[in-house]
């Protein structure tokens, strides 16, 4: 054992496949378990929360009506009108990331939300929609975005590129604050859990000593909590910022 | 003489004195969104939270512009062979854009256009 | 707070990332794997499942419970609004139908009061007219009893005038004489 004492920190985060032999031949990973189970998750708090079609809510029925309903006016709010054609995809954006985050907070669960490659592509997705419903509504009038109207021409070879820039680092800022914001906080509670583990091996001093980091993970679970949401809440409002920007062409 | 007790007056409610029946509906009704509102200023701005989050963002910012700014310049030099050059001016035009990301961010806002 | 902990957890992940440099780094930077690629190709199918079935199935049961409760809820106050309507008009209705009645009630006893007044008036009219008649009719016979009461008078005076004479003086007067002295008394009596 005391050979294997360095922290093995990243080591959560490693990919295996899932589902036995099945999963193993088509490449299905814990982590695509992982989004099974969160789609599964809000697709059932959906289908039995609205399953008794109240008029005055249950306490299922009044979670699933707030989750649309704050999604809505999200939407409604910083997209506009045009919001609501926009409305199930950030739905479904925001809940498969809260999902991830707080399934990625279980004991023994994988975050999916801590891999680039997730993160990256869901961010893609967010980009390529935005770009392609800033095209489909002003056409080639799009391309003025890049370049500001009255700024001086002569600034153009500067202006352009760096704008061209600026827009393609927005999946890449919303990719990995999200992927950051997941791996420190998973990276954390490994690190501490860790410090527990090596602390309690080394006597009854050490013991008592471990209720030091048990106590910063707990409090770090809180933390994380709001982390989770709060990462999802950013995601889904920066792709309805971005999608008012393109709908509206500013 | 004529007894006017029975003309038409606001009956309070016994279960919210001081509340007539009249004000009570107009509540309801404003709440539903069926009568028009006195207009109101809906201020869309949802990210106005706390300086410690936009500093967080302000890092994301810049550093994803950078990368791009790098990456760009990496594939534009492996595939016009000028090794060194591109590389720096994009990534130079990378800090650029996340000024002008972060500018965005934390600067003056013209709403509207 | 938040940020410290971020740049913390940033400078673990660094560190850690250092330590294990030698064995893997990052597993998810490390994209020989090819778990890493068909990670993604799953992502895009659950994630486009997931959203056909909330855009298609989940999110309409939603919107279909919320509208008809809004609309029931509209309905409902809008019916509290006419219902409240109503009944403000059936109020101002009986008020007015109140006020009425009691104008006319008002006006009616006073047509009455006029006409057994006109009534009365002509009644004791009538009943007055009536008393002059009968009075006048009894002065008349009372004048007539007199005139005869005096005619008769007259006549008993005259010959108890003829007896007194007769009897006192001894003369048998012109019963003319006798006349004319009486009547010439009974003047004086009656002046």
């Amino acid at each position: 054992m005391a050979a294997e004492q360095t922290i093995d920190a990243l080591g959560q985060f490693k990919l295996d496949t899932a589902l036995g032999p099945l999963g193993a031949s088509v490449n299905f990973t814990q982590s695509n378990l992982m989004m099974l189970i969160a789609s599964a998750l809000i697709l059932s708090l959906l289908y039995f929360g609205m399953r008794p079609k109240a008029v005055i809510p249950g306490r299922l029925q009044a979670l699933a009506e707030i989750a649309y309903d704050g999604i809505y006016s999200m939407c409604h709010d910083q997209i506009g009108h045009e919001g609501r054609r926009f409305f199930p995809f950030v739905f479904t954006l925001f809940f498969f990331i809260l999902m991830g985050n707080l399934l990625g907070l279980l004991p023994f669960s994988f975050t999916y939300t801590s891999h680039i490659a997730v993160t990256l592509s869901l961010a893609l997705v967010v980009i390529v929609l935005t770009t392609v419903v800033a095209l489909s509504i002003h056409g080639l009038h799009f391309f003025t975005y890049f370049f500001p109207a009255g700024a001086p021409k002569a600034l153009a070879p500067l202006i352009i590129p760096v704008e061209v820039i600026s827009y393609l680092s927005r999946p890449v800022s919303l990719s990995i604050r999200l992927f950051a914001n997941m791996v420190a906080g998973h990276v954390m509670f490994e690190v501490f859990a860790s410090f527990i583990v090596m602390m309690a091996a080394a006597g009854t001093f050490g013991v008592i000593g471990a209720a030091g980091p048990l106590a910063l993970n707990v409090v770090l679970v809180g933390f994380e909590l709001l982390v989770a949401f709060l990462q999802a809440y950013v995601f889904s409002i920066l792709t309805c910022i971005y999608l008012h920007d393109a709908v509206h062409l500013h | 003489m004529i007894d006017r007790t029975d003309g038409p007056k606001p009956t309070p409610d016994p279960a919210r004195p001081g509340e007539s029946f009249e004000q009570r509906l107009a509540a309801a009704r404003a709440k539903q969104g069926l009568d028009p509102k006195p207009a109101e200023s809906s201020s869309g701005q949802g990210m106005n939270s706390s300086a410690l989050s936009v500093g967080l963002r302000v890092g994301v910012e810049m550093v994803s512009a950078l990368i791009v700014g790098a990456a760009l310049g990496y594939w534009l030099d492996r595939w016009l062979h000028t090794s060194p050059l591109l590389l720096s001016v994009f990534v130079l035009l990378g800090g650029a854009g996340g000024v002008a990301n972060v500018w965005r961010l934390i600067g003056p806002k013209n709403p509207g256009k | 707070m938040r940020g410290l902990l971020a740049s913390t957890g940033i400078l673990l992940i660094s560190s850690a990332a250092q330590a294990a440099e030698e064995k893997k780094g990052m597993p998810q930077l490390d994209f020989a794997n090819p778990l890493t690629l068909s990670q993604v190709v799953w992502l895009a199918i659950i994630f486009f499942t997931l959203y056909l079935l909330l855009s298609r199935w989940a999110l309409p049961q939603v919107a279909a419970v919320l509208e008809s409760r809004a609309a029931r809820i509209a309905g409902d106050l809008d019916a509290a609004r006419d219902a409240k309507a109503a009944a403000d008009g059936a109020v101002a209705e009986l008020t007015a139908a109140t006020r009425k009645a009691q104008a006319e009630a008002q006006a009616s006893v006073s047509t009455a009061v006029d006409a057994a007044k006109a009534e009365a008036a002509v009644k004791a009219n009538a009943a007055s007219a009536k008393l002059e008649a009968q009075l006048a009719e009894a002065e008349q016979r009372i004048a007539a009893a007199r005139a005869a009461a005096l005619g008769a008078l007259r006549g008993v005076a005259a010959t108890a005038t003829a007896d007194v004479v007769t009897r006192l003086a001894g003369i048998t007067a012109e019963p003319s004489t006798i006349e004319q002295a009486v009547d010439r008394a009974l003047a004086a009596r009656a002046a």
